[in-house]
């Protein structure tokens, strides 16, 4: 099942949707679109994981190796309405203590807003 | 002589040269045989010069005594009939031997080659004649000398002439010939030189006998002067220059005929060579076919450019499918596609879009059309829905919306590049007259089309091949190293006994377990997972395995193990790459175990004491993924004190994320119901347990999605050190 990367922009806010499988083939295309230098000048990143059904190793690197950058360049990386088994993976990683994983939209756009 | 007659038998020197190619060892002869051509060369030179000498001088001496006897007729008619035909012989010789090295396509230098050496003879005859009757006019002398003088030398060039243009006539006569045009041709050179014989022998060849005879070479010249396939082969402009040096050689056959038929049975002269009947058919020949050849190029001249097309298709059709041996890039494919349809269709504008992944369009091609163009044609098309797919619209204007366009075409043919499964780019012709794609052309156009998707689709299919041979033997490496990384043989021991499973998955690898003795009562146990696959992940492998016999040397708790792994692998990692790791120290005499998660799977635990199985959560972040100090927050130590029979069951994430068909995970939970199944089973059982129920649960299969490794530790209840 091919992954689907898509962009939602609302204000200075970029919301993108990750739809499928993020493995090692997917996660070039999150890579790039993590790596689009437009995405600096957004002051938070949502990553809508509503239908994120699977998540490799490849593709947890690619979260892990923009994390620093996000934040040296303070903006905000928020994951919310994550399947409980992929939250189960960031939890085992540790990445529940890095990043910030929320219920659901709501809740990403008040922190967003903090 | 004998030796020269050999070379007038058929086959002789071209039999003998084919054999000399066929074997190397026959070298020798092949060099023998070259050094016997240029001696024969400059044996026919001598011999034609040294002939035509003696002619001259027995005719200059026949002429001498004419004037003084007045009786016409020769000192020695055989003796001079004998150089005669020794001349003919020694020039005819001489040019088929060297209109064999003219070879190529290059039709026009053959026939330069005639005009040049052949054609020219005739107009230095006609001047040679013309200085002859201005000094005869002008001094007002008859000089009976003189003119046999004139008469010979013409006699000679005239000799020259025929000899080349028969050649070089007969080079390309015979172009594409088959086994029965060379017979045919063979037969016929045999029979002009039988001819000679008549000469020879004083014969009068036109007397009631021969004629019959005449006749039948008369229909075999014609017969022959039909091969003229080498004029199909000439372009345009080739036929219009072929034209005017064949007219120059028919001119050239007029003023020999014309001059010699002048002194037909002329008082004047000693000698006839009209009475030479070989000379006769030689010009017979040479004229029908010059004449011939003259015909068949005037009249193909308009169909020319036909014939020049579909060679031209042929040519690029042929380019196309052998780009993949020549290893050409797609570029290079779609560049010859669209010089080729441009050419066959005879576009007057026309643009090629190729696709780069789904969306993205390129213009790569784009010919006397202006972008702006292209882009409202393109919404005109979308409009219509009928964007790439076959389309040819030959009357652009009959259509309301492309008349809005305006645009100075009116024919627009749409052809898509595509397979079954793939667009690869669309085509587009247009032509600026009506009709302008007829049946043949758009046929022609989808074999280049379709030859174009072949050759894409096998370069492709190349080069994925390519890469996937050297990813197996990337692979093939990767599995060598991993496995020569994961012990062969655990010790085994008294007090706890340990099971373990290891299966590699083909693509993703980076599980990997190991331990250390650290003192007699204390065993290091590590388990890991790097991420990634393929060498690099083989190659952080090792580097753990370093990493774990390098640090636990100093014996120091799991935690700071931890920590140090962490600052020396935050070094060398990728970016994108972490290692996810247990550590556990045994110690028996204490009768505990120590433990640090670095992002590992939790640790399946089964307390004998309380009969409960459970994970044990702890926090511990994995490794490579903060590289500084404030990892040293993220990572937790527990002391657990083991019972006798307890089960500890450490894995990696290809045990929990295995799938089955329906896509669902084995998942923790069946794991721990498997261990609270089977707890009271040796390790060894209980590992087997689990195994078979996660390949119930999988199925069967041979691709693994990731490695999986399996550690069951079960601590005995009898333990004898104590």
């Amino acid at each position: 099942m091919p992954m689907k990367i898509t962009n939602q922009i609302k204000d200075t806010t970029i919301i993108i949707t990750l739809d499928g499988e993020l493995d090692a083939s997917s996660s070039v295309m999150l890579d790039e679109a993590l790596s689009d230098p437009e995405i600096m000048t957004y002051s938070k990143i949502l990553v809508d994981c509503e239908n994120l059904n699977y998540i490799s190793s490849a593709g947890l690197g690619v979260f892990i190796s923009h994390l620093q950058r996000f934040e040296d360049a303070q903006i905000k990386l928020i994951f919310y309405n994550m399947q409980d088994k992929v939250r189960n993976v960031f939890e085992i990683l540790g990445l529940d203590l890095l990043m910030t994983i929320v219920s659901d939209y709501e809740e990403a756009m008040t922190i967003a807003d903090e | 002589m004998a030796k020269e007659r050999k070379f007038f038998l058929p086959y002789m020197p071209t039999k003998s040269r084919a054999s000399q190619m066929l074997s190397p060892i026959k070298l020798s002869t092949g060099y023998r045989f070259m050094l016997y051509r240029t001696n024969a060369k400059s044996l026919f030179v001598t011999a034609a010069i040294i002939s035509w000498s003696l002619l001259l001088a027995n005719v200059l001496l026949a002429a001498e005594s004419l004037r003084q006897d007045s009786s016409n007729s020769l000192a020695l008619p055989y003796v001079n009939n004998f150089l005669i035909v020794i001349f003919i012989v020694s020039v005819f010789g001489y040019q088929r031997l060297s209109a064999e090295n003219l070879k190529g396509i290059d039709f026009i230098s053959y026939l330069w080659n005639i005009f040049v050496k052949g054609g020219v003879a005739a107009y230095l005859s006609v001047a040679l004649y013309m200085v002859y009757r201005i000094v005869v006019n002008y001094a007002n002398v008859q000089s009976p000398l003189l003119l046999h003088m004139v008469y010979q030398v013409n006699f000679g060039l005239l000799v020259l002439f025929l000899a080349k243009a028969f050649y070089i006539w007969r080079q390309l006569l015979l172009y594409h010939k088959n086994k029965f045009l060379q017979i045919a041709w063979d037969w016929y050179e045999i029979l002009l030189f039988a001819t000679l014989l008549l000469t020879l022998l004083n014969f009068d060849y036109s007397s009631m006998i021969f004629l019959p005879l005449l006749v039948l070479i008369g229909l075999y010249t014609l017969f022959l002067s039909t091969n003229l396939k080498w004029v199909a082969y000439l372009t345009f402009n080739k036929k219009g220059r072929s034209l005017i040096l064949l007219a120059a050689i028919l001119l050239a056959c007029y003023i020999f005929t014309d001059f010699f038929y002048n002194f037909v049975d002329s008082p004047e002269l000693v000698i006839d060579y009209t009475d030479v009947g070989f000379l006769q058919l030689a010009m017979l020949f040479v004229g029908t076919y010059t004449l011939a050849a003259f015909l068949v190029a005037l009249f193909s001249l308009p169909t020319s450019s036909v014939f020049e097309q579909k060679s031209e298709d042929l040519l690029n059709f042929q380019r196309l499918s052998q780009s993949i041996q020549q290893g050409q890039s797609e570029k290079q494919v779609y560049d010859m596609l669209f010089e080729s349809t441009v050419k066959a269709a005879d576009a007057s504008a026309a643009w090629l879009e190729i696709f780069k992944g789904d969306k993205d369009v390129e213009l790569c091609h784009q010919l006397t059309i202006e972008e702006e163009q292209i882009k409202r044609i393109r919404h005109l098309l979308l409009a219509y829905n009928i964007q790439n797919i076959d389309y040819i619209n030959n009357n652009l204007d009959r259509n309301p919306g492309f008349r809005d366009l305006t645009l100075p075409w009116k024919s627009l043919i749409i052809l898509p590049i595509k397979s079954k499964k793939h667009l690869f780019g669309v085509l587009y012709l247009l032509k600026d007259i009506e009709q302008g794609f007829d049946r043949e052309t758009v046929n022609v156009l989808r074999t280049f089309t379709n030859q174009t998707i072949l050759t894409i689709e096998n370069l492709r299919l190349v080069h994925e091949s390519l890469q996937n041979e050297r990813y197996k033997e990337e692979l093939k490496i990767a599995s060598l190293v991993q496995d020569s990384l994961i012990p062969k043989n655990f010790p085994s021991d008294s007090w706890f006994e340990i099971a373990t499973h290891a299966k590699a998955a083909k693509e993703v690898g980076g599980d990997f377990y190991d331990f250390l003795q650290l003192s007699e009562s204390r065993i290091a146990i590590i388990i890991g997972d790097v991420s990634g696959k393929g060498i690099s992940a083989a190659f952080h492998m090792a580097q753990m395995k370093g990493i774990f016999h390098g640090l636990m040397q100093q014996d120091m708790p799991p935690s700071e193990f931890m920590k140090q792994a962490n600052s020396a692998l935050s070094r060398c990692l990728e970016k994108t790459s972490f290692i996810t790791s247990a550590l556990y120290i045994i110690d028996y005499r204490m009768k505990g175990f120590m433990f640090a998660r670095a992002g590992h799977c939790h640790t399946l635990y089964y307390n004998s004491m309380m009969e409960d199985t459970f994970y044990f959560q702890t926090d511990g972040l994995g490794l490579g993924i903060i590289r500084d100090k404030s990892y040293n927050n993220h990572v937790r130590e527990m002391y657990y004190d083991y019972n006798p029979t307890d089960v500890m069951v450490i894995y990696t994430d290809g045990i929990v994320e295995a799938r089955n068909k329906e896509n669902d995970e084995y998942g923790e939970d069946r794991l721990r119901y498997m261990l609270t199944q089977t707890y009271h089973l040796e390790a060894e059982d209980i590992k087997c347990a689990i195994i078979n129920d996660l390949e119930d649960f999988t199925g069967p299969t041979d691709n693994l999605y990731d490695d999986q490794t399996l550690l069951v530790i079960k601590f005995k209840p009898t333990q004898p050190s104590e």
